[in-house]
C-alpha cells in the first residue's frame, strides 16, 4: 500500500504547486501584472497635425492641406470586426475582402484602431459617422492630407510626400521617424522634412470591461509642421511653366543681386497628388516613364554648356591678360590645332572679345583658350561656379563637371592635348554643368562680380533666413572683364547679327548667351542664359532644352516668358 | 456511504454552478445570440449531467466489467469516425455532429481507456480481489495495455488534440503504478517514451511547437503562441485579493484574453474573484479528488478500485494540467477544466465518472 499512499501525497503537492503559483502571480507579480492589466485598458486615439504649408514668396499656399477623413476600426473580437467591416464596405462600396485585407496590414495592438480607408468621400464619412451608434468600432478619423492648389506647379521644387521607405527608415530612426510615417521625397518636402513635419497627438482614455469609455488619462495636443516660405513668385513660376509646356527641358529665374530663385520650371512634370490619392497605376507610370518626369533637371542633371561656357573662357582670357579688348582673331570658318581642324558654325571673319560673344565666334574662342591653357579654362570655371555643387537647397544636387589637364593626368593617366583645350574652349567634350550652375555664372555678370549661392527657402517657420544670408562672395576679377563681357552679352541681343537678336524686340534690354550642345546622339541641347534688364539687372534667366535642337529654341521661349511677364507688370 | 454520495454531489454541482457564472461573464457582452445564449447550453448540460450522476450512481459498476470492451471498441470507433464525419474548429477535427450538439469523443476515450485498463489489472471473482499485475511479466504487464492505451491515444493525438492524449497517457502511467506493476519495467517504460521525444519533436505540428517553446519562454512570441499565456497570467495577477468583481474583468472581457469561455476559464475566474475565490476553487477540486481516492482506499474489490483511482487521477490530472497552463506553469495544450469550463461532453463525462465513483462506494457496502 505503499504506493498508494505515495500517491495521495504526490496528488496534494500537485494543489500546493498550484496555490503556490496563485500566491506567486497574486503578491510577488501583483504590482507588475496589475500595471499590465491597466494598459490593456487604455486606448489610443491619435490626432494628427498638419504638415506645413509650403508657401511662395507672396504667401500663396503651393503645398497645403485639406481635411480628408480615413475609416478605422478598433480591434475588437473577431465577429465585431466583421460586422464593422461589412458596414464600412456597404456604404464605401468597397469588397469586403480588401477591407479585410486593409485592416490586417494596419493592425498594430489590440489597443490601437486599424485603418481600413484613407481619404473617403466626406458625404460617406457623415453617413458613417449615422452609423456610429450600431457599429462603435468604426471610427472616422479626420486627418489633413497634402492638398496641391495649383495641381503639378513648381513640382520638382516641393517633391512629393509618401509612405517612409526602408532606406530613408534606416538613417531616419534614431530622429523619431517610425514605420508608416509620412515624408517628403525629393524637393522641399525631403530637405526640409524636419521642420514640415507634424507631431501626432493624441488622447489615451480608459476604457471599463465593456470598452466604454471612463475618462481621459492624459492629451498630447498634435503640433502643425512649421510653414516653409519658398522665394519662388508663383506668378513667374507659372509664366515659366507656361512657355516651356511641352518641351523637355527647364527654366531658372534667379534675382542676380541674392541669388534668389524666383522661379524653377522643368518638363517633363508630374502632379504630386497622385502620391497622396494613392493611384498606383499613375505612380508606377511615373517612376516607369523614359523621360523622367521626377528628375529635377535645373540640379540633378548636367549637360555640356556649350557656347554659354565662352563666358568663362572670355574671363579667363582677359583676367590672364592673354587678350585684351582689341585683341583681333580672324574666322575664316576653321582653325588647325596641332594636326586637327576644327570648325566654327560659320565664317566671321576678324572678330574682337565683343565681337566674338555675340556672334559666338569659335575660332577666336578656340584660340584664347589655347592661350589661356586648360588649366587656366578650368580654374576660372571653378570660380565662376562650375564643376561643383552650388550647395542649393534642394537634395540631389549634382556637381557637374570641368576637366583638366591635371585631372586627367591624375585620375586617367592620360596626357592632355592641345585639341582638348579647344574642345572644352567651346564648352564641350567632357564639360559638364547644370542649368542652375551657368544660372549662378550669368549672375556674376549681371551684379558685376558677385558669384550667388542659389537658395530658394525664404523663411522656416517665420524664421526669416534670407536676412541671416552672408553678403555675396566676389569673384575678385578685374570691373573691365565684368564690362568687356557684358558688352558681348547684350551685343548677343542687340547686334543684328548677334545670336540673340529676336530678344532685341522686347521693351526691356534683355543681354546673354545662347548655347548649341553637341551630343553623341539625337538632337542638340539648346540653351539661353541671360539677365534683364541690361543696366540694372533683376532677373537672371536660363532656358534650357533637352535635345531641343539650336540655341536659337532656347531664345524663343526666354522671349516668350520675358514678354508675358512684362505684359503681367512684373518687370 | 450515503455520506460520500451528498459530499461529491454537493461540490461538484458548487464547481459547476461557479463555471455557468464564469461563462456568463465572460460571454454576456459578445455580439450575437449565439454568444449570450452559450451559458444557458452550458445550464442544460449540467441538467444532463446531473441525471446522469443519478443514473451511474444507481447503476451497479461491475457491469462495467462485463462491458468493458465494448465500451473500449465503441471510444475507437467513435475516435475513427471524428476523422471521417468530424466537424473542424478551431483547426482541429475533434467534434461529431449529433442532432442537436456536437459531442467530443476524446472525453469519452478517456474514461473508456481508464474502465478498460481497471478490467485488464484485476479479476472479477468476488473470493480474489487480489490485482493480475502482480502475476503479469512484462509483456502483459507493460507491453499489452501500452498497446491498448496507445490506439486511442494515437487517435487522441491526431486530431490534434494533444491534452487529451497526454491525459490518456499519464492516466496510464499513473495506473500502472498504483496496480503493483514492477517499477523498473515503469521505468522502462518510461525511458522508451522519453527517448525518442527530440525525434517526436518533428511530428509536432507547427503551434504545437511554438506552445511549447513558449512554455519555456512566453516572451519570445508575445503576439503570437505566447500571447495567451501573458494574458492568462495578467487575468490571473491583476486579480488582486478579492478580485474585480464579478462581470467586470476586463481581461476576460476586453478580449485579450481568449478562449476565456473553455481552456482559460480559470484565468476569467480568478480575474473576477481574486486570490481568496481562486484558492477556494482550487480547494473545492482538491476536496472532490479527494473523495475519490478516499473512495478508492476503502474499496476492496480490485476492478471498483482501480476504476475509482483512475477516475480520481483523470480528474486530479486535467485539473492540475488547467490550472498550472493558466498560470504559466505547464505548456498550452487544449484541456477543458473538469466542470468549469464550458464544453458539454466534458461536463457530462465528469458527471457520469463521479456517478461511477459514488456507485462503488455504494456497492462495497453491498459486499
Amino acid at each position: 500500500m505503499e504506493r498508494r499512499k505515495l500517491f495521495v501525497y504526490f496528488i496534494s503537492l500537485m494543489f500546493v504547486v498550484l496555490l503556490a503559483g496563485l500566491l506567486n502571480l497574486n503578491v510577488l507579480q501583483g504590482a507588475k501584472l496589475r500595471r499590465l492589466s491597466k494598459s490593456n485598458c487604455i486606448r489610443l486615439i491619435s490626432q494628427s497635425g498638419a504638415r506645413g504649408n509650403i508657401l511662395d514668396r507672396n504667401e500663396q499656399i503651393i503645398a497645403g492641406n485639406k481635411i480628408s477623413y480615413d475609416v478605422m476600426i478598433l480591434p475588437q473580437d473577431p465577429g465585431q470586426v466583421e460586422q464593422a467591416l461589412a458596414l464600412v464596405s456597404r456604404i464605401l462600396g468597397v469588397g469586403q475582402q480588401e477591407l479585410k485585407i486593409a485592416f490586417k496590414k494596419n493592425f498594430v495592438s489590440s489597443s490601437l484602431p486599424a485603418c481600413v480607408a484613407n481619404n473617403i468621400d466626406p458625404k460617406k464619412a457623415i453617413l458613417l459617422e449615422e452609423h456610429k451608434a450600431e457599429e462603435p468600432a468604426v471610427i472616422i478619423q479626420p486627418k489633413p492630407l497634402r492638398y496641391y492648389p495649383y495641381g503639378s506647379s513648381a513640382c520638382h521644387v516641393i517633391g512629393y510626400v509618401n509612405e517612409i521607405d526602408r532606406w530613408r527608415l534606416t538613417k531616419l530612426e534614431d530622429y523619431g521617424y517610425k514605420t508608416k510615417d509620412i515624408v517628403g521625397f525629393g524637393g522641399v518636402e525631403e530637405k526640409y522634412d524636419y521642420y514640415l513635419r507634424q507631431e501626432e497627438g493624441g488622447l489615451s482614455v480608459e476604457v471599463n470591461h465593456r470598452g466604454k469609455f471612463t475618462r481621459v488619462l492624459g492629451f498630447q495636443p498634435p503640433v502643425n509642421g512649421r510653414d516653409v516660405r519658398l522665394t519662388l513668385d508663383i506668378r513667374i513660376q507659372k509664366i515659366a511653366e507656361g512657355a516651356l509646356s511641352g518641351r523637355k527641358g527647364s527654366v531658372i529665374l534667379m534675382d542676380p543681386q541674392t541669388g534668389a530663385i524666383l522661379a524653377l520650371a522643368n518638363y517633363p512634370d508630374y502632379n504630386p497628388s497622385v502620391f497622396v490619392n494613392k493611384r498606383s497605376a499613375l505612380i508606377s507610370a511615373l517612376f516607369n516613364n523614359p523621360d523622367s518626369p521626377l528628375i529635377n533637371r535645373a540640379i540633378q542633371s548636367s549637360y555640356p554648356p556649350a557656347s554659354v561656357f565662352k563666358v568663362a573662357v572670355a574671363s579667363a582670357g582677359l583676367e590672364l591678360k592673354k587678350i585684351d579688348l582689341s585683341t583681333n582673331f580672324l574666322c575664316r570658318g576653321s582653325t588647325m590645332v596641332g594636326a586637327r581642324k576644327f570648325s566654327c558654325w560659320d565664317t566671321h571673319g576678324a572678330q574682337d572679345i565683343i565681337q566674338a560673344i555675340s556672334h559666338s565666334c569659335d575660332v577666336f574662342f578656340y584660340k584664347t583658350g589655347l592661350l589661356a591653357g586648360g588649366q587656366g579654362i578650368h580654374d576660372y570655371a571653378i570660380k565662376l561656379g562650375l564643376g561643383k555643387p552650388s550647395g542649393f537647397d534642394l537634395p540631389y544636387e549634382t556637381g557637374g563637371f570641368i576637366p583638366s589637364p591635371l585631372w586627367r593626368k591624375i585620375n586617367k593617366f592620360q596626357k592632355w592635348f592641345d585639341g582638348d583645350t579647344a574642345n572644352l574652349s567651346i564648352g564641350q567634350g567632357e564639360c559638364l554643368t547644370t542649368p542652375l550652375q551657368l544660372t549662378a555664372m550669368m549672375a556674376v555678370f549681371a551684379n558685376h562680380g558677385y558669384l550667388p549661392s542659389p537658395y530658394i527657402i525664404k523663411a522656416v517657420g517665420g524664421l526669416d533666413l534670407e536676412a541671416k544670408k552672408k553678403k555675396l562672395a566676389a569673384v575678385g576679377f578685374k570691373q573691365s572683364t565684368f564690362e568687356a563681357v557684358r558688352k558681348g552679352l547684350r551685343e548677343v541681343v542687340s547686334d543684328a547679327k548677334g545670336t540673340g537678336n529676336i530678344l532685341s524686340a522686347l521693351p526691356v534690354a534683355v543681354a546673354g548667351k545662347t548655347g548649341t550642345a553637341q551630343v553623341s546622339r539625337g538632337l542638340t541641347h539648346a540653351w539661353f542664359v541671360g539677365f534683364f534688364p541690361y543696366d540694372k539687372p533683376e532677373y537672371v534667366i536660363c532656358v534650357f532644352l533637352e535635345s531641343g535642337g539650336p540655341g536659337h529654341a532656347a531664345t524663343v521661349i526666354a522671349r516668350q516668358i520675358i514678354e508675358e511677364m512684362n505684359k503681367q507688370g512684373l518687370i | 456511504m450515503r455520506n460520500s454520495f451528498i459530499r461529491i454531489l454537493v461540490i461538484a454541482l458548487v464547481i459547476a454552478v461557479i463555471g455557468v457564472l464564469s461563462i456568463y461573464s465572460s460571454t454576456y457582452q459578445k455580439e450575437g445570440t449565439l454568444w449570450q445564449d452559450i451559458y444557458k447550453r452550458q445550464i442544460l448540460w449540467l441538467v444532463i449531467g446531473v441525471v446522469c450522476f443519478f443514473l451511474m450512481s444507481g447503476f451497479n459498476y461491475r457491469k462495467l466489467w462485463d462491458a468493458s470492451y465494448f465500451i473500449y471498441g465503441l471510444a475507437l470507433l467513435l475516435l475513427l469516425l471524428v476523422f471521417s464525419l468530424g466537424i473542424i474548429r478551431l483547426g482541429a477535427q475533434r467534434w461529431l455532429r449529433f442532432a442537436w450538439f456536437n459531442f467530443q469523443p476524446s472525453e469519452f476515450a478517456k474514461l473508456a481507456v481508464i474502465i478498460f485498463l481497471a478490467r485488464y489489472f484485476s479479476r472479477k471473482s468476488e473470493r480474489d480481489i487480489s490485482l493480475l499485475s502482480r502475476k503479469f511479466g512484462i509483456f502483459r504487464g507493460i507491453a499489452l495495455p501500452f498497446i491498448f492505451a496507445a490506439m486511442p491515444m494515437f487517435l487522441v493525438i491526431e486530431q490534434p488534440d494533444l491534452g487529451s492524449g497526454l491525459m490518456i497517457l499519464l492516466a496510464f502511467v499513473s495506473l500502472l503504478y498504483l496496480t503493483d506493476v514492477r517499477l523498473k519495467y515503469i521505468i522502462a517504460l518510461l525511458i522508451i517514451l522519453v527517448l525518442p521525444l527530440p525525434f517526436l519533436w518533428n511530428f509536432l505540428r507547427p503551434y504545437q511547437k511554438g506552445r511549447l517553446l513558449v512554455f519555456l519562454n512566453p516572451n519570445i512570441d508575445p503576439l503570437g503562441a505566447g500571447y495567451t499565456v501573458i494574458q492568462s497570467r495578467i487575468a490571473i495577477g491583476s486579480g488582486g485579493f478579492l478580485g474585480k468583481g464579478w462581470l467586470s474583468g476586463t481581461q476576460s472581457q476586453l478580449y485579450f484574453l481568449p478562449e476565456s469561455h473553455t481552456d482559460f476559464i480559470f484565468a476569467t475566474f480568478s480575474e473576477q474573484w481574486g486570490f481568496l475565490g481562486s484558492a477556494l476553487l482550487i480547494f473545492l477540486y482538491y476536496l472532490l479528488i479527494r473523495q475519490g481516492f478516499i473512495i478508492a482506499g476503502r474499496t476492496q474489490d480490485s476492478f471498483g478500485k482501480l476504476l475509482a483511482y483512475g477516475i480520481s487521477i483523470l480528474l486530479a490530472l486535467q485539473v492540475f494540467i488547467n490550472i498550472a497552463m493558466n498560470m504559466g506553469l505547464a505548456p498550452v495544450v487544449g484541456l477543458p477544466l473538469p466542470l468549469l469550463s464550458y464544453g458539454g461532453s466534458s461536463i457530462l463525462v465528469t458527471f457520469v465518472a463521479l456517478g461511477i465513483l459514488v456507485n462503488i462506494d455504494r456497492t462495497r457496502a453491498v459486499f
